[in-house]
């Protein structure tokens, strides 16, 4: 077959999945308003499916002529669940070659083969990643890579020294003295780990790994945020960006669980915010990329972990790091900055990575968005709403 | 004037078609779904029949929350209907044409903004350092905050009122605009007294107006999140809410359930307000 008068052969793969991405596209006019992004003019593309907070715009057109390898992004909507649901019944697998989610997932999209592994020897810039970046626990499965840590952080308390002192651990959070002055995430994704870690650190309570509870585990962690829910112990849970900044901003909280960003814009409104480093240790997430079967089925892998390799260059964590503040876990963005300071601090980049490397030297949690016991979280989740 | 009935159904199929493509096709689809299992080898349903995700419903206290978001529901509603019926009244009734115009527009506007805004605006109002604390401390009335003003059933039944007044007091001003003024300007000729018409004349002939704008803000606090997330107490939750936490985790025929739940007590509703209250006579030809 050929495409207009170019007389390009495609393959009847390609035209399926052109097909199947022109009807993604209609869905999501539809559905959201916008239309997917375009390619740019490069010869290989990547359909990279992720986090939205992975995309770096127009900035995408520079990554491709430096990685030789054109992405079109697509944001994932951030929910593993659905994520999950339309790789495996769904028709993702036929639009996208790369994914990107919350750390966790990797293993049983693996178990269903829903992503393959990835060839580390085709991604050389794998090597310069940080050890322990490598070593986070969800991204091998049976010995094989499927997970490339691409963006990471680690997330504990904000509080105001002026009203607190300081603060250097959970206990505050569960603090009677701090009856309706505390706040925490409205996830368990992330509630449910933060008080997993007080209860085994400070409180001594037989809990092995707080990122993936036992029912046993999850029961004790659960009954104990109820308890205080019951006790008027939290202002509210938040929910999102703003809402988190407004609670501090305002003074609803004098402590919550959350990101460290929430510190710097309190910081910007004047506000005297700090960001602390609990005895019990931090929260760890990771942003991480997986291969999609689809890939495969389609000879793009190749493409892919070019594109992979692009992500880890140096280019696109210099960039997310200045757009975002987040972390690609290599030396390769100092090395980069050093070599085009007119786009990119050398300093700044450093200061970033210094950082979140400090946080990581400490004892760290790592966030499991999907824990083997999910389901029962969301039923605890539901217990400790209707407390 | 009639049509030729061929006219007449090549003019109704468009909107038939789109009627059952986009809103029956789908809800029939959720209806089915809801009576199929999960499987978990592939994170979707399969066509089984199961009852889990409606035994599923009455776990972690779930139905409590469904009741609840009806409470609420019918709370806002009622509020609304309260506040409506004398600002539709004002409207049509003592407004000259330029203020109903002002009027209609001052409660249109809020609307030009995104709703999460204007839930998040109302927590700059109830906080702690908000508008209404910093009056009452400044005036001498209180010498703390008052916490209960924001997260908390307080917070959120003012957010839901605030977000859907609108849809109660335009089907109110439609029906009072089908009122024969002669009507009751006769029945203030008879003697009847300001509280006498408005029992006996306006409030039973509008009472379609009445329960459209009821049923209209019942139904959008029934599909609504944002308010409660933002206003209401920790782990606050509403139907739509309980629905995402279900989501996250892929148990469709639990979300499927507890939809198909809802659904059935709206069209319930519908059914028996149009059989009560004459809905349908609001869309009916005056002359």
């Amino acid at each position: 077959m050929t495409v207009g008068n170019r007389n390009i052969p495609i393959s009847s793969n390609m035209q399926r999945r052109d097909l199947l991405k022109f009807m993604g596209a209609g869905a999501a006019a539809i559905t959201v308003g916008g239309l997917p992004r375009v390619a740019f003019a490069q010869d290989k593309t990547v359909a990279f499916w992720a986090t939205a907070t992975l995309d770096i715009g127009e900035k995408w057109q520079e990554f491709a002529s430096q990685a030789g390898v054109t992405p079109e992004f697509t944001d994932n909507g951030n929910d593993v669940g659905p994520v999950v649901a339309r790789l495996a019944a769904g028709n993702a697998n036929d639009l996208f070659d790369v994914g990107g989610l919350q750390g966790g997932a990797e293993k049983e999209l693996a178990r269903q083969g829903l992503i393959i592994p990835w060839d580390i020897a085709k991604i050389p810039n794998y090597e310069g990643v940080w050890q322990w970046a490598k070593d986070i626990p969800y991204l091998k499965h049976e010995g094989k890579q499927f997970g490339i840590p691409t963006v990471v952080n680690a997330d504990s308390i904000i509080y105001r020294p002026d009203k607190l002192g300081k603060v250097d651990s959970y206990g505050v959070i569960f603090d009677p003295k701090l009856k309706g002055r505390v706040a925490m995430e409205d996830a368990w994704i992330n509630s449910a780990v933060f008080a997993a870690m007080y209860l085994k650190e400070s409180e001594n309570q037989p809990i092995k790994e707080p990122g993936n509870l036992s029912e046993s585990e999850l029961g004790l962690v659960m009954e104990f945020l109820i308890k205080h829910k019951k006790d008027g112990q939290f202002r509210t849970f938040w929910n999102g960006w703003e809402q988190g900044v407004q609670l501090v901003a305002n003074e609803e909280v004098d402590a919550m669980t959350g990101w460290e960003p929430i510190v710097y814009e309190g910081r910007k409104r004047g506000l005297q915010v700090e960001y602390a480093a609990p005895v019990e240790g931090y929260e760890g997430w990771g942003n991480n990329t997986v291969l999609l079967k689809g890939a495969g089925d389609r000879g793009t892998a190749d493409a892919a972990h070019e594109f992979v390799n692009g992500l880890l260059a140096g280019f696109y964590g210099c960039e997310l790091g200045k757009a975002r503040g987040y972390l690609v876990p290599t030396d390769s963005n100092v090395a980069y900055a050093q070599a085009h300071p007119s786009e990119y601090a050398p300093e700044e980049v450093q200061k970033l990575g210094d950082h979140v490397k400090a946080k990581f030297g400490g004892k760290v949690y790592w966030q499991n968005c999907r824990p083997d016991n999910f389901q029962l979280y969301e039923e605890w989740w539901q217990k400790l709403r209707n407390a | 004037m009639k049509l030729p009935l061929s006219t007449l159904a090549g003019l109704m199929s468009a909107p038939a078609l789109a009627i059952i493509a986009m809103g029956l096709a789908p809800l029939a689809v959720v209806v089915v779904w809801s009576f199929w299992a999960w499987d978990p080898s592939t994170y979707w349903i399969k066509p089984e029949l199961s009852f889990a995700g409606y035994a599923g419903i009455l776990e972690a206290g779930r139905w409590t929350v469904i009741l609840s978001t009806f409470a609420k529901a019918f709370l806002t509603a009622a509020i609304c209907l309260l506040i409506g019926f004398p600002t539709a009244y004002a409207v049509h009734f003592l407004a000259s044409r330029r203020l109903a115009v002002v009027l209609l527009a001052l409660m249109t506007i809020p609307f030009l903004t995104s709703y999460l805004i204007r839930s998040f605006s109302w927590r700059l109002v109830l906080g702690r350092t908000g508008v209404i604390n910093t009056l009452l401390q400044d005036a001498g009335l209180t010498s703390a905050p008052i916490d209960w003003l924001l997260f908390s059933d307080f917070a959120v039944i003012v957010g839901l009122v605030a977000s859907y007044l609108p849809f109660a007091t335009f089907p109110l001003i439609l029906a009072m605009q089908r009122l024969d003024p002669v009507a009751i300007a006769a029945a203030r000729d008879l003697g009847a007294g300001f509280w006498t018409v408005q029992r006996t004349l306006i409030l039973p002939l509008t009472i379609s107006g009445v329960f459209a704008g009821f049923l209209f803000v019942f139904v959008m606090t029934l599909g609504s999140s944002t308010e409660v997330q933002m206003l209401g107490g920790a782990g606050a939750s509403i139907v739509s809410v309980m629905i995402n936490d279900v989501m996250r985790v892929a148990n469709y025929p639990l979300a499927f359930a507890i939809s198909t739940v809802v659904l059935a007590v709206v069209f319930g509703l519908v059914l028996l307000g149009n059989r009560a209250f004459g809905l349908s006579r609001l869309f009916e030809d005056r002359s």
